[in-house]
């Protein structure tokens, strides 16, 4: 068991891969934010949000280890910050609260179960995890009850369809393309088809 | 010998530049004034071009992304700024004095700053240094730190790769491939770079395993030193940081 | 190689009992079962087919399969009497040193100075003694000290190479495992490597796979060769298997070194020498003229006029007449993100015109290529023509696709339908002996499969009519080699423009009526092949080196003298 839990070095290489290439990909994602937001106003943070929980839901569906979802997320979050993000080092700690709400779902099922439903739940959990987290930073007590509920649901929706759903389909491409050999995931698709 | 070819700042401690990167980003986050961060981005423009001796085309094509995305910052701020309602903006007669231009142009050239500070890390830090650098000051365990090291290596190493997966694509559909990559042509090449990060890390994992990276106690060839040099850049960069802040005392006035 | 104890009595140094290696989702088996021992001290020399498993082989000794890479392993792997599953793989780097068939296996991306010394740091050695060890590793390769501060990520095909060598060599442990060492190396640098590997550390046990035998066979203990069905088909001294087994290693499309080539057509013309030879020069060594009985020189003379012949390419009809394809004029060529590697290139290439380019590693071939066909930009200068397709060095480069029959189908113009789009996938298979590997992905398939498949998809279709093949010969057993041979030969008849860069100057000989060289930063020659290959101050100066049976070639002008 205590085997199983330790990462391999490989598997520390995915995981910080994964952090560097979603960091990039995040910075883009920013861009697709500021101009949806140009165009729909304030709510959009809440609707693209989803997107920025993918790594952790992507790494740890790969890995299925603990502690991949939070550490993937901080070094996505670190890469960023080296990359320019305007957000500065505060994003360090939104990466692990971010990563910590998937990895608690994760946990919960004793990080055994990856099936979409736990995704989409592990986006969820990193939904609710930065909706209180921005509370907090915003104070977004201020805020009408009704537009607070409003942007908790869509954050919570896009938690599971960007980040989730999406996650989900990101892995599934990567398995075809067979870069995943050798790792958990492929591990286990072939036990269950065999 | 080594400052023939890669100049002063290659030679630093690694260490002493995150520090002093990490101070000066912070310094941008907090002053938030547009002749501070204006005056950061000219003196980080100067050094890379006068010291580390990039070519000022290099320079551009870095500002270039990180203007886009402060260009971003600008209009949001422009248009969503509560009080300063659309109409005026357009009226364009009001646009200089108004608090929502100034506040957008400092973000916009606050994420230039800061992202010009982090290039000027990067583009005079080699990864494999400051990992050992960290590995040797910070005790930072091997195996974490040749990961940190693949990650900083990967994202350089991406847009080549990228390059060269478009060439291929190109050849297959006989057009020259377009100089800049369109929304969809960037898109469909994601789940392949992923795929190349991630053979890519396996690759290494291997080259390093095979070539004995252990747990186990190690050495650590070509340590960053502290030298004299270092505590001169932190007065140095102390004293630069200084002056950018003097555009702060007319902002005041 | 003070790290470990001498071995007692006779240990083998690695040893195979019964092994069989077989692939998730693979039918079967990749190897074995089979059996090898090899003693401390010896140097062997593993041969076979591509896709016969010699990789997979060397890769299950320290357990990396299937450790890191997923396979089914049986029967049990020893080194130097340890079981290798009883260590991590880490755990043997002082005992084995590995040079995969991918450079970028065995390199981690550092700087030349720090992938040097990685091993070193990684077994605790002092500062003072790794500074030296990583000198000296250098200097035995020949790395120039500038590269020290250079990332291996931005070195040539080559040099990236070297530098991987002078990595594994650095490690110096007691057993050597390389895979296809020399494969992109500019001859005069392979032929110093192959030196280095076999002669230098007389007790050291070396297993070595390659496909470039000629000076490599005189310093080798033992030949073993690999049957298709991944079992040793053949073991024994160099020179009986490649006499005795010649038959065999020819049916199953591996190497031979030329000396046991010309030995065949000696035999043939019934004057074989007495013993089997090693090289050219030995094998002619008993026609010396004045020494040698005159009525067998006589005998010998067509013989070896014809084997000569058949190894130069006749300057082709339509030569320079036919239309130019495509040219650069002062063009100025640097690799992506890089410096200018060459300036002022004026270079033409027409119809049917097939054209040699050669240089030692890092010349600039490679960017040349890219510039030539049209799809990396030019700095300075000017491109004109038509766009030509490229073989990339690397094969892995030129897949886009999940499989290998979908690789091959997204290369053909996008207007070929159903009925002949299968059938071109078909035909494309079954000439480059893909048959069985459809469904498997690109990159799961051995080195020479990856580049039977980037040059089956790339000539398909038939759509360029200028073509760049970048070392098209590296990773390619012999019978990959005639088949490629044979393609370009039937473009060039078609009219296709083909520039082959290469560093196999047989194949170049054969092949290419003119060839231009690089080096310096230019192109430093540019004429008949022929021509420029007996130029022995130019090979000098462009790190290369004369056809393997330039010796013969002499024997024949003192034959016809007296
Ligand atoms: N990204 C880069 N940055 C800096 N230098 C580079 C880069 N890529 C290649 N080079 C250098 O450009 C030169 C030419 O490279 P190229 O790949 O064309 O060589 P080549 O003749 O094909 O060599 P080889 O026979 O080893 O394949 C080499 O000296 C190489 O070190
Ligand atoms: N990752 C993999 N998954 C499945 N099959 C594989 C994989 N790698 C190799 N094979 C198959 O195993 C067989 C042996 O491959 P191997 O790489 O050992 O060949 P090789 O003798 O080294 O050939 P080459 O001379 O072409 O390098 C081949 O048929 C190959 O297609
Ligand atoms: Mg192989
Ligand atoms: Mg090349």
């Amino acid at each position: 068991m205590t085997e199983r839990r330790s990462w391999t070095l490989r598997e520390t290489l995915v995981v910080a891969v994964l952090g560097a290439v979603f960091a990039v990909l995040y910075i883009g994602w920013v861009q697709v934010w500021l101009i949806a937001q140009a165009a729909f106003g304030a709510v959009t943070m809440d609707v693209v949000m989803g997107f920025w929980f993918i790594v952790s839901i992507v790494a740890a569906a790969i890995i299925r280890k603990p502690g991949v979802a939070i550490a993937s997320e901080v070094l996505a979050a670190g890469v960023e910050i080296l990359l320019g993000s305007p957000a500065g080092l505060i994003l360090l700690l939104s990466g692990a609260v971010q990563g910590a709400g998937a990895e608690l779902v994760f946990a919960a099922t004793r990080w055994r179960n990856y099936s979409l439903p736990v995704l989409m739940a592990a986006g969820v959990g990193s939904a609710i995890f930065s909706f209180v987290y921005t509370w907090i930073r915003f104070d977004y007590g201020a805020l009408q009850p009704g537009l607070l509920a409003a942007m908790f649901v869509l954050r919570c929706l896009s938690g599971a369809f960007l980040g989730g759903l999406l996650g989900h389909y990101v892995v599934e491409a990567l398995h075809k393309t067979g870069a995943l050999a050798g790792l958990a995931i492929d591990r286990e698709k072939r036990s269950a088809t065999t | 010998m080594a400052s023939a070819s890669g100049g002063v700042l290659k030679t630093l401690n690694p260490l002493v530049k995150l520090g002093v990167c990490l101070v000066w980003l912070i310094a941008a986050m907090l002053v938030f004034n547009p002749g501070f961060q204006a005056a950061t981005i000219m003196a980080i423009v100067l050094v890379l071009i006068f010291v580390n001796r990039n070519s000022p085309a290099t320079i551009l094509a870095l500002i270039v992304p990180f203007a886009l995305f402060g260009f971003g910052m600008l209009t949001t701020n422009l248009l969503f700024r509560r009080d300063s309602p659309f109409a005026t903006v357009l009226a364009g007669e009001a646009l200089f004095a108004s608090a929502a231009f100034s506040a957008g142009v400092t973000l916009f050239l606050r994420s230039i700053a800061c992202g010009m500070i982090s290039a000027l890390f990067a583009l005079t830090t080699d990864p494999g240094a400051f990992v050992r650098a960290l590995m040797a000051y910070c005790r930072l365990p091997p195996r974490l730190g040749y990961a940190l090291f693949a990650a900083m290596q990967l994202v350089p190493d991406l847009a080549a790769e990228a390059e060269q997966m478009r060439l291929a694509r190109a050849m297959k559909s006989g057009r020259p491939r377009r100089a800049v990559p369109g929304p969809r042509e960037a898109v469909s090449l994601v789940i392949p770079l992923l795929a190349y990060a991630i053979r890519r890390a396996g690759r290494t994992a291997i080259a390093m395993e095979a070539r004995g990276l252990s747990p186990g106690p190690r050495t650590i060839a070509n340590v960053p030193r502290f030298t004299w040099r270092d505590g001169a850049i932190v007065v140095i960069a102390i004293g630069v940081t200084a002056l950018c802040g003097v555009p702060l005392l007319f902002g005041r006035a | 190689m003070r790290s470990a104890p001498p071995p007692p009595e006779r240990t083998p140094a690695a040893e195979w009992q019964q092994v069989e290696v077989r692939y998730p989702f693979s039918a079967r088996a990749a190897v074995g079962p089979l059996d090898l021992a090899i003693q401390p001290g010896e140097r062997v020399l593993l041969l076979g087919a591509s896709g016969s498993g010699k990789s997979t082989l060397l890769l299950t000794l320290t357990g990396l399969i299937p450790q890191s890479i997923p396979a089914a392993v049986t029967g049990r792997i020893n080194i130097f009497g340890a079981d290798t599953s009883s260590r991590a793989p880490w755990g043997w780097a002082r005992q084995v040193a590995h040079y995969f068939q991918d450079a970028d296996q065995t390199l981690c991306g550092m700087r030349v100075e720090d992938e040097i010394a990685f091993p070193l740091e990684n077994r605790a050695e002092p500062a003072c003694s790794m500074a030296a060890a990583v000198s000296s590793a250098m200097r035995e390769v020949g790395l120039p000290d500038a590269w020290r501060r250079r990332r291996s990520s931005t070195l040539s095909g080559g040099e990236r190479q070297l530098v991987a060598l002078a990595a594994t060599l650095a490690q110096d442990a007691p057993l050597f495992v390389t895979d296809e060492p020399t494969a992109h190396l500019a001859p005069a640098a392979s032929r110093r490597l192959h030196a280095l590997l076999t002669s230098r550390h007389p007790d050291r046990a070396i297993l070595i796979v390659d496909h470039r035998l000629d000076e490599l066979v005189e310093g080798i203990d033992r030949v073993v060769v690999l049957g298709n069905e991944g079992s040793i088909v053949a073991t024994g001294r160099p020179r009986d298997v490649f006499r005795d087994a010649r038959s065999l290693l020819a049916s199953l499309g591996v190497w031979s070194p030329v000396s046991s080539m010309l030995d065949a057509a000696l035999a043939d013309a019934g004057v074989a020498p007495p013993a089997a030879p090693l090289n050219v020069r030995e094998a002619l060594a008993h026609l010396e003229p004045g020494t040698g009985n005159p009525d067998s020189i006589r005998k010998a003379r067509p013989a070896v006029a014809a084997f000569l012949n058949s190894r130069t390419a006749r300057p082709a009809a339509g030569d320079s007449g036919g239309r130019v394809v495509a040219g650069l004029s002062k063009a100025d060529c640097a690799p992506f993100l890089g410096p200018t590697v060459l300036s002022g290139v004026d270079l033409e290439i027409h119809e049917g015109e097939l054209l040699g380019v050669l240089g030692a590693n890092g010349a600039g071939k490679s960017t040349l290529g890219a510039c030539l066909s049209g799809h990396s930009p030019l700095r300075g200068g000017r491109r004109y023509g038509q766009l030509g397709g490229i073989a990339f060095q690397r094969p892995e480069n030129q897949f886009t696709a999940g499989s290998v029959s979908e690789e091959i189908a997204s290369a053909l113009p996008r207007k070929t339908v159903d009925p002949e789009r299968e059938w071109r996938v078909a035909e494309a298979l079954a000439a480059w002996k893909l048959v069985g590997l459809e469904r498997r992905h690109p990159l799961a398939l051995s080195q020479g499969e990856q580049r039977r498949l980037a040059l089956a998809s790339l000539t398909a279709g038939d759509r360029w009519p200028l073509l760049v093949l970048d070392e098209p010969m590296a990773g390619l057993d012999a019978e990959g080699a005639a088949r490629l041979v044979e393609m370009i030969a039937a473009l060039a008849r078609k009219g296709r423009a083909v520039a082959l860069i290469t560093h196999d100057m047989d194949l170049a000989l054969r092949l290419c009526p003119r060839s231009v060289v690089l080096g310096e930063g230019r192109v430093l020659a540019e004429g008949p092949t022929i021509t420029l290959l007996r130029d022995r101050a130019l090979l000098d100066r462009a790190g290369l080196c004369e056809p393997s049976w330039a010796e013969a070639g002499r024997w024949l002008q003192r034959a016809a003298a007296c």
